[in-house]
């Protein structure tokens, strides 16, 4: 039996899956074997589907050759964040309020999975309805960063970030809403893209404020990122905001004009981890491509804007959670003391701060001066944007201002929380697509850089990003998860 | 000008939670903190802004206005605390003093 292909891309996988190299139920095996070692260290997973696994693998090894070959995820083992929902695993959104929840479908790119042959190895620990940057905010237990266990992985997608950086999958699914696929990918030394928004279906992805958030994929190269991204593409008709299918704009090769955004630079960001993207810039000037100073002016406005459209859909979005339909109920005598007591047993603190927000900005009175007005400071986010891509190919910054930090560091302020997603949430006010890409290190621990494209142009972007891989390759394993 | 704890328990009702004595303190400190910081935008000059409301603009699909098969209610109730006859069973809403509005 070959060992250690837990250690191989998922392109990789599928080859030798279809070469016959290796059968599926081996992958599965060595893989289900690696994350039993190394996840009681980390807690990746809230649920892990080995017989699933295992019987979907068998399945596989009575495939023909053909039959592999058209299925692009044949062989390869994924993970899915616990907010999108599947009907043959449990669903919790690491919240008490789902803590039971089968969902009577699966989302459309669980479908899509399986129907590329992907093998579901479970579900992944998240912060409680993707609200959080460290998945501390889980109901159940936390995540640790691969790389330093005292150190949080990031967050809403810590789960899946940890999961494949410590070689539990090579690829997984995340969501991110402002940011919550590309900073844990970041913080745990690995790839994260957030697609355009629409040109992934949010069917299924357990709603958290609706015109931010998008799924997408994460894994150790961008390859298998790509690999992962194209089969979730697409419209569907059970999601009105999916976009129809367009032809991808032409990717133009090298050497491109790369814009520099000043304001991400500036106040926050720790010098340490400036210094990473510096020297990571020159390495693409000295490739060849053209690096331009440009301004985003009113990136300073973006955490504000944020703060505000984001909890004020979550208030409404999480309106459904009232103990009658399904999830937690806590029993009471009248109707609204049930509602009540439902919502105060079973959302967590930083859930409930965010309906709290969300209900006051768009409650009577309010609504202009909040929510309208952060609608209006997103439309000149956008063309910040729009005047950019008018010079450059492509927008170049750091994924964070800083690196993983200590559990708990954060947790008297939830403000000082929120400033950690400044360089993120932009291309979630925008729709535009990014990925992070790891960039070098600072004290061992793993600096993201990021890579930002116009709308719908996100072929190109996975092209520009599988390009500069070569001037920083992909990390190897944490030495803890390596034996 | 920060939230009061009168407004904020205003604000629970609506959202339907319920705050405890000791959790007002601290959902009042992290609410105005929050509150304080977005009011920056109001430095802003949005007159002749328009807000945006989708990121990409594109028609709303519409689809054929045929009937199809839905989630059966068996499957639509399986997640349910109490169900009877095929519904979501609730405590009793009339006659009961907070099944009201609110205020």
């Amino acid at each position: 039996m070959s060992n250690r292909l837990w250690t191989e891309e998922a392109v990789r996988l599928h080859e030798m899956f279809v070469a016959g190299k290796v059968s599926c139920e081996e992958i599965v095996q060595d893989h289900l074997e690696h994350l039993a070692a190394v996840d009681p260290g980390i807690g990746a997973f809230l649920h892990v589907a080995a017989d699933q696994a295992l019987a979907q693998a068998k399945e596989a090894d009575r495939w023909s050759t053909e039959e592999r070959q058209m299925r692009p995820l044949s062989g390869v083992p994924i993970a899915v964040k616990d907010n999108i929902v599947t009907q043959r695993m449990p669903t919790t959104a690491a919240s008490r309020m789902l803590e039971k929840f089968y969902a009577p479908y699966n989302a459309t790119v669980v479908e899509k999975l399986y129907a590329a042959g992907g093998i579901l190895m479970g579900k992944t620990n998240l912060d409680e309805f993707a609200m959080g940057s460290s998945t501390e905010h889980s109901a159940f237990h936390p995540t640790r960063n691969p790389w330093q266990r005292d150190r949080v992985p990031g967050g809403s997608s810590g789960g899946s970030a940890a999961a494949v950086a410590a070689g539990m999958v090579p690829i997984a699914l995340g969501s991110d809403t402002g940011g919550s696929i590309r900073q844990p990918a970041a913080y745990c030394g690995i790839v994260g893209m957030k697609p355009t928004y629409g040109r992934v279906s949010r069917y299924g992805l357990i709603a958290f404020a609706s015109s931010l958030d998008q799924i997408g994929p994460m894994a150790r190269t961008v390859r298998d990122a790509a690999l992962l991204y194209h089969v979730i593409e697409g419209p569907d008709a059970r999601d009105a905001t999916s976009l129809p299918l367009t032809a991808s704009p032409p990717t133009r090769s090298g050497p491109w004009r790369i814009g520099v955004p000043r304001e991400y630079f500036q106040e926050g960001i720790d010098p340490r981890v400036g210094d990473v993207i510096d020297r990571y810039l020159r390495r693409l000037s000295d490739a060849g491509h053209e690096i331009r100073d440009l301004s985003l002016p009113h990136t300073r406005y973006a955490v504000a804007t944020y703060y505000l459209i984001a909890p004020a859909e979550a208030s409404s979005n999480l309106a459904r959670y009232d103990g009658v339909r399904y999830g937690f109920r806590c029993d009471a005598r009248d109707l609204v003391s049930l509602y009540e007591r439902t919502r105060d047993e079973g959302f967590g603190p930083e859930v409930k701060r965010r309906i709290l927000l969300g209900t006051h900005a768009l409650s009577s009175g309010y609504y202009d001066a909040y929510y309208l007005t952060a609608q209006k400071v997103r439309t000149l986010i956008r063309q910040d944007f729009d005047a950019a891509f008018n010079a450059v190919d492509f927008v170049v910054a750091p994924t964070t201002p800083d690196v993983a930090f200590r559990f708990g560091e954060r947790d008297d302020d939830p403000l000082k929380m929120y400033l950690g997603d400044i360089y993120t949430v932009t291309a979630n006010l925008a729709g535009l697509p990014a990925i992070s890409l790891p960039a070098g290190w600072v004290d061992g621990l793993p600096v993201g850089v990021q890579w930002m494209a116009r709308p719908l142009f996100d072929n190109a972007l996975l092209d520009a990003a599988q390009a500069a891989e070569a001037l920083m390759p992909p990390f190897q394993f944490p030495q803890e998860v390596r034996e | 000008m920060g939230l009061t704890d009168h407004e904020i328990q205003h604000v629970a009702r609506l959202a339907r939670l319920r705050l405890t004595a000791d959790e007002l303190p601290v959902i009042r400190r992290d609410l105005n903190r929050v509150l304080e910081y977005v009011s920056q935008l109001q430095t802003l000059d949005l007159a002749n802004v328009e807000p945006t409301m989708h990121v990409v603009k594109s028609e709303t699909p519409l689809r054929h206005d045929q009937v199809e098969p839905s989630l059966p209610v068996l499957e639509a109730t399986r997640n349910a605390a109490q169900v009877e006859e095929g519904m979501f069973k609730v405590p009793r809403i009339m006659d009961s003093e907070g099944g009201g509005a609110g205020e």
